[in-house]
């Protein structure tokens, strides 16, 4: 009777209990590393700011108008919280996988290998966004300015089209790099950007062709009489 | 003496420092800058030896042609240009005249060229020196005498051109560069980008030693810049009055915003790094002008009205966001109110267009934005106040339109009070 009771009860909860001191080590190290990991990044939060401050990184942003662009999504934030809040969750994240990575349970580990493998590709996916982004705003008022100094009537279309355009090349870019629907991706923004431009022709060659005719016409009557111009402004 | 220029960074080639090396040394040195004037140049170079041969007989004069890599043959015009003396009524040279040819080395522009000829200059230790550009037309031999005496003989180090000029012409000096150069430095320059310039042996080696010649003065603005550094740093200035300045036609296609960056972007670095000095200047001063001053007729001229107009219109339509980035309230509503103005009625007041230039000025200077953006943005609004000035002085006569342009100058200094204030507020 007692063999029974031995090998049906005391062993398995001698067994459980084995295996929970085996482990207990690891959880407590993995709620220390989650509870450190709050530290550090409260830690780089600040120091983030403190740096970006001295950057004047807030003004770099309004420079490249990424500060309207974030009131115009509704974030009244400064670029400076902004980014050291997504580098304070980012540590925290980080910390929380090397934590549950301590626990050692097979299942997490395959997980978290997984999460690392990818996690680089997270970062230049971001990068080019951010870079697109700011490049589209650059290009888009470079556009917009110097489309307007040649009197063309439709610059804000005109910037909004390279803005659009470049924003959209950074995205299918960034989506290629995180490997989601790859080839989808390459089509599809194949077909957008060519049947975009397809449209744009068909438009101006066709629905709008008085239109083109009448800015043709006006254009070429606005060389003749810049032709004319004897002003000098140097 | 020559280990210097290695310090200085000023690459001359072997052949020019073996005749520097000859020459020892010179009274006089006139310097021309070119790259591709193969046309022009040899009218400038025989203007040149005549005004130092009838002016300046019994000086050691040098000529030196500071070019850019020409590949039409402009270094070979200049080698084989000669001199008929007898038609400008002088029998022989009695002195002595020494031309040389040299490329020069750096970033490509008339700045680098510059530097060569400073250097030079240094070198030889001459007293006096003039810069004159390769497609001028209408240079005469009178120019040299115009831009060097008053400096070899008067005591003056800065002699600023004085051309006569259409009232329409050269409207980005009339309602930018001239005025603001008058308000902040208090010397009423008339041309300070005018190009071609007198100065003495002394700041051209004060010029050299400035940190400059890896910046856009080398590219371009170093036509202001030298004017600037003159005045700021106390130089004795003057103007030599040369009579009409006609030279080859300019690409047709230059772009006028890409002109308007490029000179107001200059004059804006200058006002920044001279900052502590202008604050303290307190209104402006004539500077004494030498040669024979005459005026002619006004021709009437084509100007494009309607076509600047709309321009203007275009621009505050399209750009009033950016605008209303930097640009107060009170700029910005009469510059909306002038937009639904008819063409007889167009009218850009003084007071308005000063403080759109001061407000620039101070954009550039918070960094408000891309320099490049910013002042490419005030190119509709330069034409609207070019519109308004040319409806304005349509009738004038030379004289009116100084007198109107005066009037420009003054509202420029009375507001300066704005600029210095503003200056170092935080945004």
């Amino acid at each position: 009777m007692n063999t029974i009771f031995d090998s049906v009860v005391t062993e398995p909860l001698k067994d459980f209990f084995q295996k929970f001191l085996k482990f207990m080590p690891n959880l407590l190290s993995s709620v220390i590393i989650f509870i450190l990991g709050f530290v550090a990044a409260w830690i780089l939060k600040i120091v983030i700011s403190k740096v970006l401050g001295v950057l004047n990184f807030d003004r770099f942003c309004e420079k490249f108008g990424m500060t309207e662009e974030l009131a115009r999504a509704g974030i009244k934030d400064t670029p400076t919280n902004l980014l050291s809040r997504i580098l304070y969750w980012l540590v925290v994240i980080v910390f929380t996988i090397i934590a549950l990575s301590t626990l050692k349970v097979p299942a997490i580990e395959n997980l978290i290998e997984a999460f690392f493998l990818y996690l680089p590709n997270l970062f230049i996916a971001a990068l080019i966004i951010i870079v697109g982004y700011m490049l589209s705003n650059f290009l888009g008022r470079a556009t917009l300015i110097a489309s307007v100094n040649a009197g063309i009537e439709f610059s804000s279309l005109l910037s909004r089209g390279v803005k659009t355009i470049i924003f959209l090349f950074a995205v299918a870019m960034a989506l290629e790099q995180l490997g989601i629907g790859r080839e989808t991706v390459v089509v599809a923004f194949t077909i957008l950007f060519g049947g975009f431009v397809f449209a744009l022709a068909l438009a101006f060659g066709l629905a709008g062709k008085d239109i083109a005719k009448e800015y043709l016409e006006k254009k070429f009557k606005a060389k003749e009489t810049e032709k004319r111009d004897e002003l000098k402004h140097l | 003496m020559f280990n210097t220029m290695a310090e200085n960074s000023v690459i001359l080639e072997k052949d020019i420092r073996e005749k520097l090396n000859e020459l020892k040394e010179a009274d006089l040195l006139v310097g021309i800058p070119s790259f591709n004037n193969s046309i022009t140049i040899r009218h400038v170079v025989k203007a040149v030896e005549a005004g130092l041969s009838k002016y300046f007989p019994n000086q050691k004069s040098v000529l030196i042609n500071s070019d850019g890599g020409s590949k039409d043959g402009t270094m070979d015009v200049v080698r084989d240009t000669t001199t008929d003396f007898d038609t400008i009524l002088v029998d022989s040279r009695e002195g002595f005249f020494h031309k040389m040819v040299t490329p020069y080395h750096g970033i490509p522009g008339k700045g680098s060229a510059f530097r060569t000829i400073f250097e030079i200059a240094r070198l030889l230790d001459v007293k006096a020196c003039a810069v004159v550009d390769s497609d001028l037309r209408s240079i005469t031999p009178e120019w040299i005498e115009l831009l060097i005496k008053p400096v070899l003989e008067e005591g003056y180090d800065y002699v600023s051109p004085y051309y006569l000029r259409h009232k329409f012409d050269g409207t980005i000096t009339n309602s930018i560069i001239y005025p603001v150069t008058r308000a902040l430095y208090g010397k009423r320059i008339r041309q300070p980008i005018g190009g071609d310039f007198g100065f003495s042996g002394k700041l051209a080696s004060f010029y050299l030693s400035k940190d400059v010649w890896e910046t856009d003065v080398a590219r371009f603005g170093i036509d202001i810049w030298m004017t600037t550094t003159a005045v700021a740093n106390g130089f004795k200035i003057c103007q030599a009055f040369l009579g009409a300045k006609i030279h080859a036609a300019k690409d047709p296609g230059a772009d006028l915003s890409a002109m308007l960056y490029q000179v107001v972007s200059s004059l804006f670095d200058l006002i920044e790094e001279y900052a502590p000095m202008w604050k303290e200047v307190k209104g402006s001063e004539p500077v004494h002008t030498f040669g024979f001053e005459y005026s002619v007729g006004l021709e009437q001229i084509n100007v494009n009205l309607d076509g600047m107009i709309e321009k203007f219109r275009l621009g505050m339509k399209e750009l009033s966001p950016l605008y209303e980035s930097f640009l107060p309230e009170d700029i910005l509503k009469p510059l909306k109110d002038l937009t639904e103005k008819p063409k007889e009625t167009f009218s850009m007041s003084d007071d308005l267009w000063v403080k759109i230039v001061y407000t620039y000025a101070l954009a550039c200077h918070k960094k408000i934005m891309n320099r490049e953006h910013l002042i490419k943005s005030l190119t509709p609004l330069y034409l609207g106040k070019v519109t308004s000035f040319v409806i304005e002085a349509w009738e004038s006569t030379a004289e009116e339109f100084e007198k109107r342009l005066e009037e420009l100058c003054i509202a420029y200094e009375e507001n300066k009070p704005y600029l210095i204030e503003k200056w170092d507020e935080n945004v």
